[in-house]
């Protein structure tokens, strides 16, 4: 039998307006000064630190750089020294919740080794939370979300089922929402774009039926995409309409660019190709402001495509230079390299591989 | 923008005001806990409990879950309070030690079941 003292904890609970401003000013701290000041702010409390949290996760869609920055910053706080935090589990849970924010807030990025590596930080921790199903379920719903950024089309329609079965059994219905986003992610890969548009149009009306209004506008959002695609302007048009005041409203940057994304997409589709390059660079401008690079970069590429089209070779040709070292760097496209060889032979004898060009983009998502 | 919602601390507590009497008496009858010291344990278990309630925000626990994690923390918390207070010894209630030798997750399922039973 293992013995143990049960610590008591003092008993001064923090009155919830003081959470909510503690945890304000500690996010608007320099991060070193958090550390330094951690005894004045009170770091170590539970309540304090679930409330970060909590901003953490709402400011994940708007500025994943930051939040990732802070996440690790307090991830590495709780864990060394091993400070003693709240009771039971409480320590598992912050290091975990904290490495899962940090891992998601990469994914946004595309940093997606590192991504993989906070997954793997969050595991061990989770598995020592009383709540450690449901925390588990959410690392599988993020790594599985990685899979669906990489196109592992079948992988992920393969993991998606007993994913969403596992969110109902524990009755979480927002997640389980949530996989069917994945699961149109990669139907749209697949090509099955008409079992894409049921699948959101159901995620949408769920969603609204559970007042998830989030996830109801992000499914407009991908239904403009969508609808964009199939070159149907007038219902990516109203889709677009119904999700971007609810985007907005709730600063989800991320939805937003990718709305931009889809109506481009819906330009080019309808033969209006001077319009889709203004609307992916506008989209691209908002990636830029978020920090993600690689849809920056991928988006390069497709500009560059029309451009060609426009038979503007020299700006195709810097579009494409531009989003190179970026594809290089983030390692995006390791499926690609052929692809990526040709066009940047071509670019040095100052022309474009169009093939290659359009097999590179062709690499990224379609869908934003 | 709050991140304490009210509401949910409100269905926490209702939670926890029902399964106080089985957390109390399972304190006291199974790990021969003072009424003093399961005092103090209820004390503790309270803030922890609504600080669970409010984790992951848009992902909460369901309530059923909530109960489970809850008595499962009770039990942890009356079975390491008495083996510290044990100091390592076997104890001379021969129940108090087939408890102690049980896993308080296991014993918390168990009274789940027995209150699912009773409850309509």
């Amino acid at each position: 039998m293992n013995g143990g003292r049960v610590l008591r904890f003092p008993p001064r609970a923090m009155p919830p307006e003081e959470i909510e401003n503690s945890a304000d000013r500690i996010l608007s701290m320099p991060r070193e000064a958090r550390v330094e000041g951690a005894d004045a702010v009170r770091l170590e409390q539970p309540d304090l630190l679930l409330s970060v949290c909590a901003r953490l996760h709402d400011r994940l869609d708007s500025e994943p750089a930051e939040v990732r920055d802070d996440a690790e910053h307090l991830y590495e706080f709780l864990r060394v020294p091993a400070r003693p935090i709240g009771l039971f589990d409480e320590r598992e849970y912050f290091l975990g919740e904290l490495a899962l924010i940090a891992g998601t807030a990469c994914r946004h990025l595309s940093r997606r080794d590192e991504a993989r590596l906070w997954f793997d930080r969050a595991e061990g921790p989770f598995l020592h939370t009383v709540s450690a199903t449901a925390d588990l379920s959410r690392l599988t719903y993020q790594r599985l979300a990685l899979r669906a950024e990489e196109r592992q089309v079948d992988a992920v329609l393969e993991m998606a089922t007993p994913l969403r079965e596992s969110f109902e059994k524990l009755s979480m219905p927002v997640d389980a929402l949530k996989v069917g986003f994945l699961e149109g992610v990669a139907l749209t890969e697949g090509g099955r774009l008409q079992e894409a548009a049921e699948l959101y149009r159901r995620i949408g009306a769920q969603a609204e039926s559970l007042g998830a209004e989030r996830l109801a506008a992000a499914a407009l959002g991908n239904l403009t995409h969508l609808y964009g695609m199939q070159g149907d302007a007038a219902r990516a048009i109203e889709a677009s309409r119904q999700a971007i005041p609810v985007l907005k409203r709730l600063d989800d940057r991320i939805a937003l660019a990718k709305v931009q994304w889809g109506l481009a997409g819906m330009l080019r589709e309808t033969g209006q190709v001077a319009a889709a390059i203004e609307s992916y660079r506008a989209a691209q401008e908002q990636f830029e402001q978020i920090g993600m690079r690689a849809d920056v970069a991928a988006l390069h590429l497709v500009i560059a495509d029309l451009l060609l089209e426009l038979g503007e070779e020299a700006a195709a040709r810097q579009s494409v230079l531009e989003a190179l070292p970026v594809i290089q760097d983030l390692q995006m496209v390791p499926e690609g390299m052929a692809a990526l060889q040709l066009l940047r032979q071509s670019l040095r004898e100052e022309r474009i591989d169009r093939p290659a060009l359009r097999e590179l983009h062709g690499f990224f998502p379609d869908s934003p | 923008m709050p991140h304490t919602s009210p509401a949910r601390d409100d269905e926490a507590r209702e939670v926890f005001l029902r399964l106080q009497g089985v957390i109390r008496s399972t304190l006291v009858s199974y790990y021969l806990l003072t009424p003093e010291e399961a005092d103090g344990a209820e004390e503790d278990l309270l803030p922890w409990f609504l600080r669970l309630a409010r984790r992951s925000g848009n992902s909460p626990m369901a309530p059923k879950a909530l109960r489970v994690a809850l008595l499962s923390a009770a039990c942890q918390y009356g079975r390491s309070l008495q083996m510290w207070k044990l100091g390592g010894r076997r104890s001379t209630d021969p129940r108090l030690d087939d408890i102690l030798s049980r896993e308080p997750e296991e014993l918390a399922v168990d009274l789940q079941m027995r209150l699912d039973e009773e409850l309509p």
